[in-house]
Protein backbone atom coordinates (compact mmCIF):
# COMPACT_ATOMS: atom_id res chain seq x y z
CA UNK A 1 0.00 0.00 0.00
CA UNK A 2 1.16 3.35 -0.63
CA UNK A 3 2.20 5.93 2.03
CA UNK A 4 -0.11 8.54 2.56
CA UNK A 5 1.01 12.20 1.05
CA UNK A 6 1.59 14.25 4.55
CA UNK A 7 3.11 16.80 1.97
CA UNK A 8 0.73 20.32 2.06
CA UNK A 9 0.94 23.61 0.25
CA UNK A 10 0.65 27.50 2.04
CA UNK A 11 0.57 29.84 -0.26
CA UNK A 12 4.79 29.00 -1.92
CA UNK A 13 5.46 26.89 1.01
CA UNK A 14 5.73 23.56 0.86
CA UNK A 15 5.98 21.31 3.76
CA UNK A 16 6.55 17.60 4.21
CA UNK A 17 3.51 17.80 6.55
CA UNK A 18 0.81 19.69 8.18
CA UNK A 19 1.47 19.86 11.95
CA UNK A 20 3.76 22.56 13.42
CA UNK A 21 3.95 23.56 17.03
CA UNK A 22 2.30 27.66 18.22
CA UNK A 23 4.45 30.41 19.16
CA UNK A 24 5.08 30.58 22.46
CA UNK A 25 4.54 26.94 23.11
CA UNK A 26 8.02 25.67 22.07
CA UNK A 27 10.35 28.48 23.24
CA UNK A 28 13.30 28.72 20.55
CA UNK A 29 13.15 25.07 19.50
CA UNK A 30 15.16 23.77 21.48
CA UNK A 31 13.44 22.53 24.77
CA UNK A 32 11.18 19.16 23.24
CA UNK A 33 14.59 18.11 21.57
CA UNK A 34 15.13 15.75 24.33
CA UNK A 35 11.63 14.02 23.75
CA UNK A 36 12.06 13.94 19.36
CA UNK A 37 13.72 15.25 16.84
CA UNK A 38 11.97 18.61 15.70
CA UNK A 39 12.98 17.74 12.27
CA UNK A 40 10.19 15.60 12.05
CA UNK A 41 7.81 18.79 12.29
CA UNK A 42 6.21 20.10 9.47
CA UNK A 43 7.05 23.41 11.25
CA UNK A 44 8.18 25.02 13.91
CA UNK A 45 6.84 28.35 15.31
CA UNK A 46 9.09 30.20 17.39
CA UNK A 47 8.31 32.65 20.14
CA UNK A 48 7.09 35.76 19.26
CA UNK A 49 10.05 38.41 18.87
CA UNK A 50 10.19 42.21 19.07
CA UNK A 51 12.45 44.74 18.14
CA UNK A 52 13.94 45.54 21.78
CA UNK A 53 14.18 42.57 24.87
CA UNK A 54 11.07 42.71 26.75
CA UNK A 55 11.17 41.41 30.39
CA UNK A 56 7.66 40.42 29.83
CA UNK A 57 5.06 40.23 33.01
CA UNK A 58 5.42 39.28 36.62
CA UNK A 59 4.28 36.45 37.84
CA UNK A 60 2.12 34.40 38.52
CA UNK A 61 2.18 34.28 34.47
CA UNK A 62 -0.45 30.96 33.84
CA UNK A 63 -3.68 29.51 35.52
CA UNK A 64 -5.08 26.45 35.07
CA UNK A 65 -9.08 26.73 33.81
CA UNK A 66 -11.58 24.45 32.81
CA UNK A 67 -9.67 22.50 30.35
CA UNK A 68 -7.69 24.87 29.55
CA UNK A 69 -4.97 27.82 30.74
CA UNK A 70 -4.75 31.11 31.03
CA UNK A 71 -1.16 32.83 30.33
CA UNK A 72 0.07 36.56 30.91
CA UNK A 73 3.79 35.74 29.81
CA UNK A 74 3.53 39.50 28.54
CA UNK A 75 5.73 38.67 25.34
CA UNK A 76 8.77 37.86 27.40
CA UNK A 77 11.68 37.36 24.65
CA UNK A 78 15.34 38.36 23.92
CA UNK A 79 14.75 40.86 21.29
CA UNK A 80 15.59 40.98 17.75
CA UNK A 81 19.06 41.50 17.36
CA UNK A 82 19.72 39.03 20.28
CA UNK A 83 17.31 36.30 18.41
CA UNK A 84 19.37 36.99 15.10
CA UNK A 85 23.05 36.76 16.65
CA UNK A 86 21.87 33.48 19.35
CA UNK A 87 18.80 31.72 18.31
CA UNK A 88 19.18 31.62 14.59
CA UNK A 89 22.10 30.03 14.34
CA UNK A 90 20.80 27.07 16.57
CA UNK A 91 17.78 27.08 15.00
CA UNK A 92 19.52 26.40 11.76
CA UNK A 93 21.14 23.04 13.57
CA UNK A 94 17.30 21.63 14.04
CA UNK A 95 17.42 21.19 10.06
CA UNK A 96 13.54 22.34 10.47
CA UNK A 97 11.46 24.96 9.02
CA UNK A 98 11.36 27.96 10.91
CA UNK A 99 8.55 30.44 11.27
CA UNK A 100 9.24 33.59 13.05
CA UNK A 101 6.42 34.91 15.16
CA UNK A 102 7.35 39.01 15.47
CA UNK A 103 4.91 41.54 17.50
CA UNK A 104 5.40 45.36 17.79
CA UNK A 105 4.11 48.49 19.38
CA UNK A 106 4.01 50.23 15.77
CA UNK A 107 3.93 49.86 11.86
CA UNK A 108 7.72 51.07 11.92
CA UNK A 109 8.61 48.02 14.58
CA UNK A 110 6.94 45.53 12.55
CA UNK A 111 8.39 46.83 9.63
CA UNK A 112 11.84 46.67 10.68
CA UNK A 113 11.39 43.53 11.53
CA UNK A 114 10.49 42.14 8.46
CA UNK A 115 13.52 43.85 6.80
CA UNK A 116 15.80 42.28 9.47
CA UNK A 117 15.05 38.91 8.91
CA UNK A 118 17.04 37.29 6.39
CA UNK A 119 15.41 35.35 3.38
CA UNK A 120 18.28 32.82 2.84
CA UNK A 121 18.02 31.09 6.34
CA UNK A 122 16.03 28.52 8.01
CA UNK A 123 12.94 30.90 8.09
CA UNK A 124 10.63 29.41 6.53
CA UNK A 125 7.43 32.46 6.85
CA UNK A 126 6.93 35.53 9.17
CA UNK A 127 3.96 35.08 11.28
CA UNK A 128 2.94 38.83 11.68
CA UNK A 129 1.51 38.58 15.26
CA UNK A 130 -1.33 41.26 15.25
CA UNK A 131 -3.29 39.50 18.14
CA UNK A 132 -1.49 39.10 21.67
CA UNK A 133 -3.76 40.13 24.59
CA UNK A 134 -0.81 40.62 27.04
CA UNK A 135 0.88 43.54 26.01
CA UNK A 136 -0.61 47.15 27.15
CA UNK A 137 -0.35 49.11 23.73
CA UNK A 138 0.14 47.98 20.20
CA UNK A 139 -0.74 44.23 20.16
CA UNK A 140 -4.37 43.73 20.02
CA UNK A 141 -5.16 46.64 18.90
CA UNK A 142 -3.65 46.05 15.38
CA UNK A 143 -5.81 42.75 15.27
CA UNK A 144 -9.06 44.22 16.17
CA UNK A 145 -9.50 47.63 13.59
CA UNK A 146 -9.46 45.79 10.04
CA UNK A 147 -7.19 49.65 9.02
CA UNK A 148 -4.68 49.23 11.64
CA UNK A 149 -3.98 45.32 10.41
CA UNK A 150 -4.01 45.81 7.18
CA UNK A 151 -1.30 48.68 7.23
CA UNK A 152 0.79 46.21 8.94
CA UNK A 153 0.63 43.70 6.69
CA UNK A 154 0.95 45.78 3.94
CA UNK A 155 4.26 47.74 6.18
CA UNK A 156 6.01 43.60 6.44
CA UNK A 157 5.19 43.15 2.92
CA UNK A 158 6.86 45.98 1.40
CA UNK A 159 10.49 44.74 3.65
CA UNK A 160 10.53 40.77 3.05
CA UNK A 161 9.75 38.40 0.28
CA UNK A 162 9.56 35.81 3.14
CA UNK A 163 5.73 34.43 3.04
CA UNK A 164 3.81 36.26 5.56
CA UNK A 165 1.18 35.16 7.85
CA UNK A 166 -0.96 37.11 9.68
CA UNK A 167 -2.05 35.83 13.05
CA UNK A 168 -5.71 36.83 13.82
CA UNK A 169 -7.11 37.57 17.35
CA UNK A 170 -10.73 35.71 18.52
CA UNK A 171 -11.51 38.72 20.77
CA UNK A 172 -13.80 40.27 17.57
CA UNK A 173 -16.78 40.39 16.60
CA UNK A 174 -16.59 39.43 13.05
CA UNK A 175 -13.25 37.33 11.94
CA UNK A 176 -13.80 37.72 8.47
CA UNK A 177 -13.62 41.46 8.04
CA UNK A 178 -10.20 40.77 9.60
CA UNK A 179 -9.21 38.39 7.38
CA UNK A 180 -10.45 39.99 4.76
CA UNK A 181 -8.62 43.51 5.65
CA UNK A 182 -4.90 40.92 5.83
CA UNK A 183 -5.34 40.03 2.88
CA UNK A 184 -5.57 43.19 1.47
CA UNK A 185 -2.97 44.03 3.51
CA UNK A 186 -0.50 41.37 1.31
CA UNK A 187 -0.63 38.13 3.61
CA UNK A 188 0.01 34.95 2.26
CA UNK A 189 -1.36 32.84 4.82
CA UNK A 190 -3.72 33.65 7.75
CA UNK A 191 -3.31 31.60 11.28
CA UNK A 192 -6.31 31.27 13.30
CA UNK A 193 -6.42 31.64 16.60
CA UNK A 194 -4.23 33.48 19.29
CA UNK A 195 -5.84 33.34 22.75
CA UNK A 196 -8.97 34.38 24.39
CA UNK A 197 -8.51 37.58 26.51
CA UNK A 198 -10.01 35.82 30.05
CA UNK A 199 -9.54 36.10 33.95
CA UNK A 200 -9.65 33.93 36.96
CA UNK A 201 -10.26 35.33 40.69
CA UNK A 202 -8.83 33.32 43.54
CA UNK A 203 -11.53 32.78 46.16
CA UNK A 204 -9.89 32.70 49.32
CA UNK A 205 -7.96 36.02 48.43
CA UNK A 206 -10.57 37.14 46.96
CA UNK A 207 -7.68 38.91 44.07
CA UNK A 208 -7.40 38.08 39.82
CA UNK A 209 -4.84 35.58 39.97
CA UNK A 210 -2.55 36.75 37.34
CA UNK A 211 0.23 39.43 37.74
CA UNK A 212 -1.12 40.76 35.27
CA UNK A 213 -4.41 40.37 36.01
CA UNK A 214 -5.85 39.23 32.92
CA UNK A 215 -4.70 36.59 30.89
CA UNK A 216 -5.02 34.64 27.11
CA UNK A 217 -6.93 31.47 26.96
CA UNK A 218 -5.72 28.49 25.47
CA UNK A 219 -6.21 24.74 25.25
CA UNK A 220 -9.33 22.29 24.67
CA UNK A 221 -11.59 24.85 25.92
CA UNK A 222 -11.38 26.83 23.11
CA UNK A 223 -11.08 24.88 19.82
CA UNK A 224 -15.28 25.11 19.05
CA UNK A 225 -14.08 29.22 18.93
CA UNK A 226 -11.41 28.19 16.74
CA UNK A 227 -13.13 25.65 14.48
CA UNK A 228 -16.18 28.12 13.99
CA UNK A 229 -13.56 30.72 12.83
CA UNK A 230 -11.18 28.60 10.37
CA UNK A 231 -14.68 27.86 9.16
CA UNK A 232 -15.75 31.39 8.37
CA UNK A 233 -12.93 32.61 6.92
CA UNK A 234 -12.18 29.46 4.96
CA UNK A 235 -15.66 30.78 3.15
CA UNK A 236 -14.55 34.13 2.85
CA UNK A 237 -10.84 34.01 1.95
CA UNK A 238 -8.97 32.72 -0.47
CA UNK A 239 -5.53 32.49 1.63
CA UNK A 240 -4.50 29.04 2.93
CA UNK A 241 -5.53 28.78 6.90
CA UNK A 242 -2.90 27.36 9.70
CA UNK A 243 -5.53 26.37 12.31
CA UNK A 244 -5.14 26.16 16.01
CA UNK A 245 -6.53 26.57 19.34
CA UNK A 246 -7.31 23.91 21.96
CA UNK A 247 -5.41 20.99 19.46
CA UNK A 248 -4.55 18.21 21.47
CA UNK A 249 -5.37 15.07 19.03
CA UNK A 250 -5.32 13.74 15.53
CA UNK A 251 -8.92 13.85 15.67
CA UNK A 252 -8.63 17.70 16.99
CA UNK A 253 -6.61 17.68 14.28
CA UNK A 254 -9.12 16.62 11.62
CA UNK A 255 -11.47 18.64 12.28
CA UNK A 256 -9.47 21.78 11.53
CA UNK A 257 -8.55 20.62 8.02
CA UNK A 258 -12.16 19.76 7.65
CA UNK A 259 -13.49 23.32 8.32
CA UNK A 260 -10.60 24.26 6.32
CA UNK A 261 -7.22 24.53 7.36
CA UNK A 262 -4.48 23.63 5.08
CA UNK A 263 -2.09 22.60 8.25
CA UNK A 264 -2.47 22.98 12.06
CA UNK A 265 -0.34 24.35 14.70
CA UNK A 266 -0.46 22.31 18.12
CA UNK A 267 0.12 24.42 21.11
CA UNK A 268 -1.05 24.00 24.53
CA UNK A 269 -1.14 20.44 24.08
CA UNK A 270 2.97 20.33 24.00
CA UNK A 271 2.86 21.43 27.86
CA UNK A 272 0.54 18.21 28.94
CA UNK A 273 1.90 15.68 26.30
CA UNK A 274 5.03 17.01 24.68
CA UNK A 275 4.28 13.62 21.80
CA UNK A 276 1.44 15.03 20.87
CA UNK A 277 2.42 16.95 17.13
CA UNK A 278 3.99 13.37 16.73
CA UNK A 279 0.97 11.57 17.62
CA UNK A 280 -1.23 13.97 15.38
CA UNK A 281 1.06 13.33 12.28
CA UNK A 282 0.68 9.95 12.69
CA UNK A 283 -3.39 10.05 13.06
CA UNK A 284 -3.74 12.19 10.40
CA UNK A 285 -2.26 9.32 8.07
CA UNK A 286 -4.01 6.71 9.38
CA UNK A 287 -7.59 8.81 9.33
CA UNK A 288 -6.50 9.03 5.18
CA UNK A 289 -5.76 5.80 4.75
CA UNK A 290 -8.60 4.13 7.17
CA UNK A 291 -11.19 6.91 4.62
CA UNK A 292 -9.14 6.59 1.01
CA UNK A 293 -7.75 9.00 0.49
CA UNK A 294 -4.05 9.56 -0.78
CA UNK A 295 -3.43 12.56 0.63
CA UNK A 296 -3.97 14.64 3.62
CA UNK A 297 -4.24 17.92 0.99
CA UNK A 298 -7.54 16.16 -0.09
CA UNK A 299 -9.33 16.16 3.21
CA UNK A 300 -9.18 19.91 3.50
CA UNK A 301 -12.38 21.80 3.60
CA UNK A 302 -14.64 19.19 3.14
CA UNK A 303 -17.04 20.15 5.86
CA UNK A 304 -18.10 23.00 3.58
CA UNK A 305 -19.47 20.75 0.87
CA UNK B 1 3.69 3.90 40.53
CA UNK B 2 4.52 1.31 44.02
CA UNK B 3 2.86 3.35 46.76
CA UNK B 4 0.65 5.93 47.28
CA UNK B 5 -0.13 6.80 51.20
CA UNK B 6 -1.32 9.21 53.51
CA UNK B 7 0.91 10.60 56.29
CA UNK B 8 -1.67 12.18 57.89
CA UNK B 9 -2.79 15.83 58.09
CA UNK B 10 -3.56 15.60 54.09
CA UNK B 11 0.59 14.52 53.07
CA UNK B 12 0.81 11.41 50.91
CA UNK B 13 3.94 9.82 50.55
CA UNK B 14 4.55 8.42 46.37
CA UNK B 15 7.03 5.94 45.06
CA UNK B 16 7.69 5.66 41.51
CA UNK B 17 9.74 3.06 39.85
CA UNK B 18 11.17 4.33 36.45
CA UNK B 19 14.09 5.51 34.51
CA UNK B 20 13.73 9.24 36.31
CA UNK B 21 15.88 7.76 39.18
CA UNK B 22 18.99 7.18 37.27
CA UNK B 23 19.42 10.96 36.71
CA UNK B 24 17.93 12.00 39.32
CA UNK B 25 19.61 14.97 41.47
CA UNK B 26 18.62 16.23 45.17
CA UNK B 27 16.08 19.38 44.33
CA UNK B 28 15.33 18.53 41.17
CA UNK B 29 11.20 17.83 40.78
CA UNK B 30 8.86 15.63 38.64
CA UNK B 31 6.54 16.78 36.34
CA UNK B 32 2.89 14.94 36.61
CA UNK B 33 0.02 14.03 35.15
CA UNK B 34 -2.74 13.71 37.56
CA UNK B 35 -5.51 12.57 35.20
CA UNK B 36 -6.18 11.62 31.55
CA UNK B 37 -9.31 13.95 31.13
CA UNK B 38 -8.47 17.28 29.85
CA UNK B 39 -9.66 18.91 33.22
CA UNK B 40 -7.36 19.17 35.29
CA UNK B 41 -5.41 20.06 32.15
CA UNK B 42 -1.81 20.90 33.27
CA UNK B 43 0.85 18.56 34.90
CA UNK B 44 1.70 19.19 38.84
CA UNK B 45 5.44 19.79 39.57
CA UNK B 46 6.65 17.73 42.62
CA UNK B 47 9.86 18.22 44.10
CA UNK B 48 12.20 14.75 44.43
CA UNK B 49 12.45 14.00 47.96
CA UNK B 50 14.09 10.06 48.05
CA UNK B 51 16.22 8.74 45.13
CA UNK B 52 17.08 4.84 45.03
CA UNK B 53 19.40 4.40 42.09
CA UNK B 54 20.07 1.18 42.45
CA UNK B 55 15.89 0.22 42.73
CA UNK B 56 15.08 2.93 40.43
CA UNK B 57 12.48 4.35 42.37
CA UNK B 58 12.12 7.66 43.69
CA UNK B 59 9.88 9.02 46.31
CA UNK B 60 7.82 12.68 46.14
CA UNK B 61 5.61 13.86 49.16
CA UNK B 62 2.86 16.24 48.46
CA UNK B 63 -0.05 17.99 50.06
CA UNK B 64 -3.70 18.02 49.03
CA UNK B 65 -4.50 21.44 48.31
CA UNK B 66 -6.87 21.02 44.97
CA UNK B 67 -8.24 19.22 42.27
CA UNK B 68 -4.78 17.92 40.71
CA UNK B 69 -3.06 16.56 43.96
CA UNK B 70 -6.95 14.68 45.13
CA UNK B 71 -6.99 13.35 42.19
CA UNK B 72 -3.75 11.78 42.85
CA UNK B 73 -4.22 10.16 45.67
CA UNK B 74 -6.91 8.27 43.94
CA UNK B 75 -4.15 6.40 42.26
CA UNK B 76 -2.94 2.85 43.20
CA UNK B 77 0.02 0.85 43.54
CA UNK B 78 0.51 -1.01 40.13
CA UNK B 79 -1.18 1.67 37.79
CA UNK B 80 1.17 3.75 35.43
CA UNK B 81 1.31 7.60 35.91
CA UNK B 82 2.83 9.51 32.99
CA UNK B 83 5.99 11.62 34.46
CA UNK B 84 8.67 14.20 32.74
CA UNK B 85 11.57 14.28 34.96
CA UNK B 86 13.99 14.65 36.24
CA UNK B 87 13.59 18.24 35.71
CA UNK B 88 15.25 21.65 36.85
CA UNK B 89 18.67 22.63 38.04
CA UNK B 90 18.95 21.18 42.11
CA UNK B 91 21.24 21.42 45.02
CA UNK B 92 25.07 21.81 45.56
CA UNK B 93 26.35 19.36 47.25
CA UNK B 94 28.93 20.59 49.74
CA UNK B 95 31.80 18.27 50.02
CA UNK B 96 33.25 19.43 53.60
CA UNK B 97 32.16 21.90 56.16
CA UNK B 98 28.65 22.40 57.06
CA UNK B 99 25.18 22.50 55.95
CA UNK B 100 22.47 23.69 57.34
CA UNK B 101 19.08 22.81 55.84
CA UNK B 102 15.90 25.23 56.87
CA UNK B 103 13.00 23.83 55.58
CA UNK B 104 9.60 25.19 56.06
CA UNK B 105 6.33 22.69 56.13
CA UNK B 106 6.56 20.54 53.30
CA UNK B 107 9.41 22.13 52.26
CA UNK B 108 11.42 19.73 54.07
CA UNK B 109 11.37 16.89 51.56
CA UNK B 110 13.52 17.99 48.33
CA UNK B 111 15.85 18.45 51.31
CA UNK B 112 15.75 14.95 52.57
CA UNK B 113 17.03 14.05 49.05
CA UNK B 114 19.76 16.68 49.88
CA UNK B 115 20.50 15.08 52.64
CA UNK B 116 21.03 11.67 51.71
CA UNK B 117 23.08 12.67 49.09
CA UNK B 118 25.61 14.42 51.22
CA UNK B 119 28.54 12.56 52.81
CA UNK B 120 27.95 13.07 56.09
CA UNK B 121 31.62 12.27 57.38
CA UNK B 122 32.77 15.09 55.56
CA UNK B 123 29.81 17.41 56.17
CA UNK B 124 28.25 18.69 59.09
CA UNK B 125 24.56 18.43 58.89
CA UNK B 126 21.67 20.04 61.06
CA UNK B 127 18.00 20.60 60.34
CA UNK B 128 16.21 23.23 61.05
CA UNK B 129 12.50 23.01 60.67
CA UNK B 130 9.55 25.10 60.84
CA UNK B 131 5.72 23.97 60.75
CA UNK B 132 2.58 25.10 62.28
CA UNK B 133 1.87 22.70 64.87
CA UNK B 134 3.57 19.31 66.73
CA UNK B 135 0.81 17.04 64.92
CA UNK B 136 1.86 18.14 60.93
CA UNK B 137 5.63 17.86 62.38
CA UNK B 138 4.98 14.42 63.96
CA UNK B 139 2.84 13.35 60.68
CA UNK B 140 5.60 14.74 58.01
CA UNK B 141 8.29 13.74 58.89
CA UNK B 142 9.90 13.83 62.19
CA UNK B 143 10.45 9.82 62.15
CA UNK B 144 12.22 10.01 58.82
CA UNK B 145 14.80 12.89 60.36
CA UNK B 146 15.04 10.50 63.24
CA UNK B 147 15.64 7.31 61.25
CA UNK B 148 18.18 9.00 59.21
CA UNK B 149 20.13 10.12 62.05
CA UNK B 150 20.44 13.66 61.75
CA UNK B 151 20.61 16.56 64.37
CA UNK B 152 17.96 18.78 63.97
CA UNK B 153 15.79 21.65 65.52
CA UNK B 154 12.07 22.27 64.90
CA UNK B 155 10.39 25.58 65.63
CA UNK B 156 6.37 25.69 65.66
CA UNK B 157 4.31 28.97 65.00
CA UNK B 158 1.66 27.74 67.45
CA UNK B 159 4.31 26.71 70.06
CA UNK B 160 3.58 22.88 70.46
CA UNK B 161 6.71 21.78 69.68
CA UNK B 162 10.23 23.16 69.98
CA UNK B 163 11.01 26.63 69.78
CA UNK B 164 7.83 28.97 69.79
CA UNK B 165 8.19 30.82 66.58
CA UNK B 166 9.66 30.67 63.34
CA UNK B 167 12.05 28.57 61.47
CA UNK B 168 14.00 31.85 60.93
CA UNK B 169 14.77 32.90 64.77
CA UNK B 170 16.51 29.07 64.21
CA UNK B 171 18.82 30.24 61.43
CA UNK B 172 19.40 33.37 62.89
CA UNK B 173 20.73 31.79 65.91
CA UNK B 174 22.48 28.90 64.10
CA UNK B 175 24.27 31.69 62.68
CA UNK B 176 25.38 33.96 65.52
CA UNK B 177 25.93 30.60 68.29
CA UNK B 178 27.60 32.55 70.84
CA UNK B 179 24.34 34.64 71.67
CA UNK B 180 20.87 33.02 71.32
CA UNK B 181 22.15 29.02 70.28
CA UNK B 182 21.78 27.72 73.59
CA UNK B 183 19.01 29.23 74.33
CA UNK B 184 17.21 27.70 71.37
CA UNK B 185 18.27 23.95 71.28
CA UNK B 186 16.92 24.35 75.13
CA UNK B 187 13.69 25.18 74.24
CA UNK B 188 13.38 22.22 71.72
CA UNK B 189 13.07 19.75 74.44
CA UNK B 190 11.17 16.92 71.82
CA UNK B 191 13.80 17.73 69.15
CA UNK B 192 16.22 14.85 69.50
CA UNK B 193 20.14 16.39 69.43
CA UNK B 194 18.76 19.66 69.51
CA UNK B 195 21.94 20.56 71.78
CA UNK B 196 24.29 20.43 69.34
CA UNK B 197 24.08 23.24 67.03
CA UNK B 198 26.72 24.26 64.76
CA UNK B 199 28.99 25.69 66.71
CA UNK B 200 32.46 24.69 65.16
CA UNK B 201 35.08 27.56 65.18
CA UNK B 202 37.12 26.22 62.56
CA UNK B 203 33.97 25.61 60.00
CA UNK B 204 32.62 28.99 60.46
CA UNK B 205 33.90 29.89 56.96
CA UNK B 206 32.21 27.15 55.15
CA UNK B 207 28.96 26.64 56.26
CA UNK B 208 26.12 26.36 53.39
CA UNK B 209 22.94 26.84 53.62
CA UNK B 210 19.77 24.99 51.35
CA UNK B 211 16.42 26.36 51.95
CA UNK B 212 12.99 24.98 50.54
CA UNK B 213 9.67 26.45 52.15
CA UNK B 214 6.84 29.25 51.26
CA UNK B 215 8.45 32.65 49.45
CA UNK B 216 8.42 34.83 52.60
CA UNK B 217 10.40 32.19 54.27
CA UNK B 218 13.27 31.99 51.94
CA UNK B 219 13.24 35.95 51.99
CA UNK B 220 13.74 35.85 55.23
CA UNK B 221 16.56 32.88 55.35
CA UNK B 222 18.31 35.17 52.39
CA UNK B 223 18.26 38.23 53.96
CA UNK B 224 19.52 36.55 57.45
CA UNK B 225 22.57 34.51 55.32
CA UNK B 226 23.23 37.86 53.59
CA UNK B 227 23.97 39.50 57.06
CA UNK B 228 25.85 36.39 57.83
CA UNK B 229 27.97 36.14 54.97
CA UNK B 230 27.11 32.98 53.93
CA UNK B 231 26.18 31.33 50.58
CA UNK B 232 22.63 30.06 50.45
CA UNK B 233 20.43 27.82 48.20
CA UNK B 234 16.86 28.14 47.87
CA UNK B 235 14.67 26.10 45.92
CA UNK B 236 11.75 28.51 44.63
CA UNK B 237 8.17 27.70 43.24
CA UNK B 238 5.96 28.80 40.96
CA UNK B 239 2.70 27.92 38.83
CA UNK B 240 4.26 25.81 36.13
CA UNK B 241 2.58 24.92 32.49
CA UNK B 242 5.25 22.91 30.48
CA UNK B 243 7.45 22.30 33.53
CA UNK B 244 10.63 22.18 30.62
CA UNK B 245 11.71 25.39 30.12
CA UNK B 246 8.95 25.89 26.60
CA UNK B 247 6.15 28.16 27.83
CA UNK B 248 8.18 31.18 30.55
CA UNK B 249 5.23 30.59 32.24
CA UNK B 250 7.29 30.14 35.49
CA UNK B 251 9.86 33.25 35.78
CA UNK B 252 10.69 35.08 38.71
CA UNK B 253 13.58 37.55 38.40
CA UNK B 254 16.95 37.35 39.91
CA UNK B 255 19.81 39.71 39.83
CA UNK B 256 23.05 38.69 37.35
CA UNK B 257 26.33 39.77 39.10
CA UNK B 258 26.33 42.89 37.41
CA UNK B 259 23.32 43.68 39.52
CA UNK B 260 20.95 43.79 36.19
CA UNK B 261 17.56 42.47 37.19
CA UNK B 262 16.97 39.50 34.17
CA UNK B 263 14.09 36.74 33.94
CA UNK B 264 14.79 32.91 34.74
CA UNK B 265 12.42 29.91 34.60
CA UNK B 266 12.17 28.51 37.88
CA UNK B 267 11.66 24.91 35.70
CA UNK B 268 14.41 24.67 33.81
CA UNK B 269 17.13 27.30 35.45
CA UNK B 270 16.03 26.38 38.82
CA UNK B 271 13.94 25.75 40.92
CA UNK B 272 17.45 26.21 43.03
CA UNK B 273 18.83 29.63 42.95
CA UNK B 274 21.12 31.33 44.78
CA UNK B 275 19.47 33.29 47.14
CA UNK B 276 21.73 36.39 47.02
CA UNK B 277 20.41 36.70 43.20
CA UNK B 278 16.57 36.21 43.69
CA UNK B 279 15.13 39.44 43.47
CA UNK B 280 12.01 38.93 45.98
CA UNK B 281 9.55 41.67 45.07
CA UNK B 282 9.09 42.53 41.59
CA UNK B 283 7.53 45.79 42.49
CA UNK B 284 9.88 47.12 45.34
C1 LIG C 1 9.26 23.07 41.64
C2 LIG C 1 8.06 22.74 42.49
C3 LIG C 1 8.14 21.71 43.39
C4 LIG C 1 7.03 21.38 44.19
N1 LIG C 1 7.16 20.34 45.04
C5 LIG C 1 6.11 19.98 45.79
C6 LIG C 1 6.20 18.86 46.67
O1 LIG C 1 7.23 18.19 46.75
N2 LIG C 1 5.11 18.54 47.39
C7 LIG C 1 3.94 19.28 47.31
O2 LIG C 1 2.99 18.93 48.00
N3 LIG C 1 3.84 20.33 46.50
C8 LIG C 1 4.88 20.70 45.73
N4 LIG C 1 4.76 21.77 44.88
C9 LIG C 1 3.48 22.49 44.81
C10 LIG C 1 2.49 21.67 43.97
O3 LIG C 1 2.93 21.63 42.64
C11 LIG C 1 1.08 22.28 44.04
O4 LIG C 1 0.62 22.19 45.34
C12 LIG C 1 0.11 21.53 43.15
O5 LIG C 1 0.43 21.79 41.80
C13 LIG C 1 -1.31 21.97 43.41
O6 LIG C 1 -2.14 21.26 42.51
P1 LIG C 1 -3.70 21.11 42.77
O7 LIG C 1 -4.33 20.72 41.49
O8 LIG C 1 -3.93 20.24 43.92
O9 LIG C 1 -4.12 22.56 43.17
P2 LIG C 1 -4.97 23.55 42.31
O10 LIG C 1 -6.40 23.11 42.31
O11 LIG C 1 -4.32 23.76 41.00
O12 LIG C 1 -4.76 24.84 43.19
C14 LIG C 1 -5.05 24.86 44.57
C15 LIG C 1 -4.13 25.84 45.24
O13 LIG C 1 -2.80 25.30 45.25
C16 LIG C 1 -1.85 26.34 45.07
N5 LIG C 1 -0.99 26.05 43.91
C17 LIG C 1 -1.36 25.68 42.65
N6 LIG C 1 -0.30 25.48 41.86
C18 LIG C 1 0.78 25.72 42.61
C19 LIG C 1 2.17 25.70 42.37
N7 LIG C 1 2.70 25.37 41.16
N8 LIG C 1 3.01 26.01 43.36
C20 LIG C 1 2.51 26.33 44.58
N9 LIG C 1 1.21 26.36 44.88
C21 LIG C 1 0.35 26.08 43.92
C22 LIG C 1 -2.60 27.61 44.85
O14 LIG C 1 -2.64 28.31 46.05
C23 LIG C 1 -3.98 27.16 44.49
O15 LIG C 1 -4.95 28.08 44.85
C24 LIG C 1 5.83 22.13 44.08
C25 LIG C 1 5.76 23.17 43.18
C26 LIG C 1 6.85 23.50 42.38
C27 LIG C 1 6.74 24.62 41.42
C1 LIG D 1 2.25 30.33 27.14
C2 LIG D 1 1.80 30.81 25.79
C3 LIG D 1 2.55 31.79 25.11
C4 LIG D 1 2.15 32.26 23.87
N1 LIG D 1 2.91 33.19 23.22
C5 LIG D 1 2.57 33.59 21.96
C6 LIG D 1 3.40 34.49 21.21
O1 LIG D 1 4.46 34.91 21.66
N2 LIG D 1 2.97 34.88 19.97
C7 LIG D 1 1.80 34.42 19.44
O2 LIG D 1 1.46 34.79 18.31
N3 LIG D 1 1.02 33.54 20.10
C8 LIG D 1 1.37 33.12 21.35
N4 LIG D 1 0.58 32.21 22.02
C9 LIG D 1 -0.66 31.71 21.38
C10 LIG D 1 -0.45 30.34 20.73
O3 LIG D 1 0.50 30.40 19.69
C11 LIG D 1 -1.77 29.77 20.16
O4 LIG D 1 -2.27 30.67 19.19
C12 LIG D 1 -2.84 29.59 21.23
O5 LIG D 1 -2.27 29.12 22.41
C13 LIG D 1 -3.96 28.65 20.81
O6 LIG D 1 -3.52 27.33 20.61
P1 LIG D 1 -3.58 26.17 21.74
O7 LIG D 1 -4.94 26.18 22.33
O8 LIG D 1 -3.25 24.91 21.00
O9 LIG D 1 -2.54 26.52 22.74
C14 LIG D 1 0.96 31.75 23.28
C15 LIG D 1 0.23 30.77 23.95
C16 LIG D 1 0.63 30.28 25.19
C17 LIG D 1 -0.20 29.24 25.87
S1 LIG E 1 6.85 26.03 33.23
FE1 LIG E 1 7.12 26.47 31.14
S2 LIG E 1 8.97 27.59 31.16
FE2 LIG E 1 8.80 26.88 33.18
Amino acid sequence: MKPVDLTTRLAGLTLKNPVMTASGTYGFGEEYAAFYDPSRLGAITVKGITPLPRRGNPAPRVVETPSGMLNAVGLENPGLDEFLTTYLPRLEKLKTPVIVNISGFSLDDYALMAAALPEDSCIAAVEVNISCPNIKQGGLAFGTDPKSAEAVLSATRKNTKLPLIAKLSPNVTDIVTLAKAVENGGADIISLINTLLGMRIDIKTRKPVLGNIMGGLSGPAVLPVAVRMVYQVYQAVRLPIIGMGGISTWQDAVEFMLAGASAVSVGTANFVNPLAPLEIIDGLAEYCRQNGFTAVREIVGLAHR
Amino acid sequence: MLENRSLGSAIYRLVLKGAVAATARPGQFVHVQVGTATDPLLRRPFSIAGIDRPKGEVTIYYRVTGRGTALLTRVRAGETLSVIGPVGKGFTVPAAGELLLVAGGIGLFPLLALLAAVDRLAVRVKVLWGGENRRFLEDVGRATLFQMGVDYAVATVDGSMGHPGLVTDLLQAALAPETAAGQQAESAPSGGQAGALVKSPEGRTAITVAACGPKGMLQAVAACCGRAGVPVEVSLEERMACGIGACLGCACLVRTAEGTPVRRRVCKDGPVFDGREVVWDETG
